[in-house]
């Protein structure tokens, strides 16, 4: 019993008084409002990714949401090639999902050709691309070989329209983002000019790749007697194209804006930094699934799931108190030590409250007003054998308690299978209902029992009538008769 | 409770009782009743509380997008101004032309408009898993059941859910309401609790059991009476459970009543398959096993 009291004690002080309780339990995104989205990476190419690639992934994914300053996104990987992202709370959902959705496939490019228009209002952006597609694949560039064409599309500063440019590149990446150093792009002034530049430091064999690379472009540009381009895409978008003038080897790249007073423009710099670095990965991902809950339609399934579960127990309660009289009193009150101890687990764990967990939960009062029927039931059975209350409550529980072990065994076995093969959304039941499952068997083992040995320690008289047995039943009385 | 009901020799009748709604269930799968939700089969689903307008179907399925096929758009109410609309699946902009034409023609922002959009290869995975599950539970549960008890009660359990789940899949067919993930859930636990609830009535079996023999009459009437000792508490504890379910059932919104409306079905049928259907074959196939291994002496 002194067990219980500690225990009431700390369920007490992790949901009251740490913080305020409204602020105690951790509602997951269905009840408060957010986004979810079920992310399918594979290797550019069409490969199978690895584990250690999503994991990788994941963590770019969870810096980009960082970025954004939404709280506490949650970022998963799920068996191989899966990630699970939740974040709670968002504001913006539409931006989120672009940014999980648009994880970066990084290449490098020689530009074969290219074309360019300028001052493009924003309604005819389209046409534009069109009409710059047509024009190249007439080219030469783009009949000869294996090419494609990307655009790359940017509004001019100062409000004069968008710049669209059409680029016939070879179909697969001349370098991909795996040659650039994790975290080796930095913005930072030009050492001798003072300028605003974007660094990028490559791994040993990138330094190699983008020496060659730049060598051709150099090479097969000087017939020409134009600068050779060098285009930067990310996924299906060309993010810059700057000119090559001269073969870099070493492994220290640096892209620059000479044009302009202050060298690149700050935006334009950061976003090119951003992507440099979280886009040097091999992989793509697709979003497979994705669900967005209003903060509305968030609090109404919160409200409609508490008043169920409430209503739910408060008749559980009533029902055991007229059943079983006396032990329904004792039932009712292990129901709410039950109650406010699962309530203490949720908080302390902490476990996220979804609309399956509440599910659970509901489910797991069934089991736990059931531990306590099992045993009354065997307790009735043996008083009505003639038994006398407390020797009929000892031998209840003894025999009650194999058939309560094995079910409850069962029960959890259903819940672990949930838990191994289900997505989250399940996991969320099968956590509660497996927490749920051995909280009730905690209470109607030890809290139970203790209180009912306290009613008889004290000596206090339980006859017959007060647990629900009617008297005619009993085997003695019905041979007195 | 039932001094005179003889639940292994009436066997035939609840045999028949269970069979005839079987029947029903099957049929209502096999004419296609079966209401796969977008979990299952990809789709784009939105959902709207609290409208400031009520349109009609026609109104709502003409505010979306042209590029969406109107034939396969499904709307459903769920209360007052409470509103599901189901599409096939979308583009990330068709999702989002879609979700700013139903905040408008509902009223309400399209931040508001709850939107879950499962791609159809998602869709299949969802259900591998869901029946991969399924059969993991039931063959774990099989191992364990013969491992605590012996085979023949291992059997007897599995001829009960299977009775349960095909109970409760055929009942959602017959209702039409969406099969989703929760659905999967609810079968999940309904197949947890009915194994609860038929070992129970085992464990009272095996206490009562006698150590050397077998004899059908004497087994039997043990059965029988084993029933009638524990039969209370399993319609109590069906009804304790049933309680907050249909709680849920009741003021619990779309997913929880889905929920709720499974378990409701299932804990009904698992409660019935413990008592008439567990125990019955248990009781025959201890009788057909005990005729086969008398046999070749006879013979």
């Amino acid at each position: 019993m002194g067990l219980v009291v500690v225990l009431l004690g700390v369920a007490t002080y992790l949901i009251f008084i740490r913080q305020p309780v409204t602020e105690s339990t951790q509602l997951g995104l269905d009840l408060q409002g957010g986004v979810s989205a079920q992310l399918k990476g594979t290797q550019t190419g069409g490969g199978k990714v690895t584990r250690e690639e999503m994991e990788l992934a994941s963590n770019l994914i969870r810096q980009r949401i960082d970025r954004l300053g939404v709280a506490e996104p949650d970022v998963r990987v799920q068996g191989d090639d899966q990630i699970t992202v939740q974040i709670p709370g968002v504001e913006n959902p539409e931006e989120v999902i672009d940014i999980i959705g648009s994880t970066a496939q990084l290449g490098f490019y020689r530009v074969l050709d290219s074309e360019i228009q300028q001052g493009i209002p924003q309604d005819k952006v389209q046409d534009a691309r069109t009409e710059i597609e047509e024009d190249l694949k007439d080219d030469d560039a783009f009949q000869d070989g294996d090419a494609k064409i990307l655009f790359e599309e940017s509004p001019i500063p100062g409000g004069g329209g968008r710049y669209v440019a059409g680029y016939v590149l070879n179909k697969t990446p001349d370098m991909t983002g795996d040659a650039i150093r994790q975290d080796g792009a930095t913005v930072e002034p030009n050492p001798t000019t003072g300028k605003r530049q974007v660094s990028i430091q490559l791994t040993g064999d990138g330094g190699g790749q983008f020496g060659d690379l730049t060598q051709e472009i150099v090479s097969e540009a000087a017939p020409t007697g134009q600068p050779g381009l060098l285009a930067i895409s990310l996924d299906k978008d060309i993010i810059s194209a700057p000119q090559v003038t001269e073969p870099i080897f070493g492994g220290q790249v640096s892209i620059s804006n000479d044009g302009l007073p202050e060298g690149m423009p700050e935006d334009e710099a950061t976003q090119l930094e951003t992507v440099l670095n979280t886009g040097a990965l091999p992989v793509s991902m697709e979003v497979i699934a994705q669900n967005t809950v209003g903060p509305t339609l968030g609090t109404a399934s919160l409200r409609s799931g508490l008043t169920a579960g409430l209503v739910g127990f408060a008749l559980v309660l009533v029902l055991l108190l007229v059943i079983y009289r006396a032990l329904g009193l004792v039932a009712d009150l292990a129901m709410l030590i039950y109650a406010f101890l699962l309530w203490g687990i949720i908080v302390a764990v902490p476990v996220t409250m979804t609309l399956p967990g509440i599910a659970g939960i509901v489910l797991s009062v069934g089991v736990a007003a059931d531990a306590n029927i099992v045993i009354f039931e065997r307790i009735k059975e043996e008083i009505r054998r003639g038994k006398t209350a407390r020797t009929a409550i000892a031998a209840g529980y003894e025999k009650g308690f194999r058939a309560i072990l094995d079910g409850n065994a069962t029960t959890l076995i259903t819940a672990f299978i949930l838990f191994a093969l289900s997505s989250s959304t399940v996991r969320g039941f099968a956590v509660l209902l497996v927490i749920g499952v051995v909280v009730s068997m905690f209470t109607a083992i030890v809290v139970t029992r203790a209180l009912l040995g306290l009613l008889s320690d004290r000596g206090v008289h339980l006859p017959p009538g007060m647990m629900g047995v009617s008297k005619k039943s009993i085997v003695g009385q019905q041979r007195v008769r | 409770m039932f001094p005179n009901l003889d639940f292994v020799g009436g066997w035939r009748i609840w045999f028949a009782v269970s069979g005839a709604l079987l029947l029903l269930s099957a049929g209502a799968i096999g004419i296609g009743r079966l209401n796969l939700g977008i979990d299952f089969q990809g789709g784009a689903q939105f959902t709207v509380v609290n409208a400031e307008h009520q349109p009609s179907d026609e109104e709502i399925a003409g505010a979306l997008p042209s590029g969406i096929d109107r034939e396969a758009v499904l709307v459903q109410t769920l209360d007052q101004t409470g509103y599901e609309v189901r599409t096939p699946v979308l583009s990330e902009g068709e999702r989002r032309a879609a979700q700013d034409a139903l905040g408008e023609v509902f009223g309400v922002q399209a931040g508001e408009v709850g939107v879950t959009n499962v791609s159809a290869a998602f869709g299949g995975q969802v259900r591998n898993q869901a029946l991969q599950a399924v059969a993991a539970a039931l063959i774990v549960i099989v191992v364990f059941i013969s491992f605590r008890f012996e085979f023949g009660f291992a059997l007897a359990a599995m001829v009960a859910l299977v009775h349960d789940i095909l109970m409760t899949v055929g009942f959602y067919a017959l209702v039409g309401r969406e099969v989703s993930l929760v659905t999967v859930v609810a079968v999940l636990t309904v197949l947890g609790y009915s194994i609860y609830d038929t070992i129970i009535i085992f464990d009272r079996i095996r206490e009562n059991s006698p150590t050397v023999g077998y004899n059908r009459r004497r087994f039997d009437e043990m059965v029988n009476t084993s029933i009638r000792q524990v039969v209370r508490r399993s319609i109590y504890t069906s009804v304790f459970s049933l309680i907050p379910i249909t709680a849920l059932l009741i003021f619990g919104e779309a997913t929880l009543a889905d929920f709720a409306f499974a378990l409701l079905v299932g804990i009904a049928a698992g409660t019935y398959s413990s008592i008439f259907i567990a125990s019955p074959v248990l009781a025959l196939y201890k009788a057909w096993r005990g005729g086969r291994l008398r046999s070749p002496r006879t013979a």
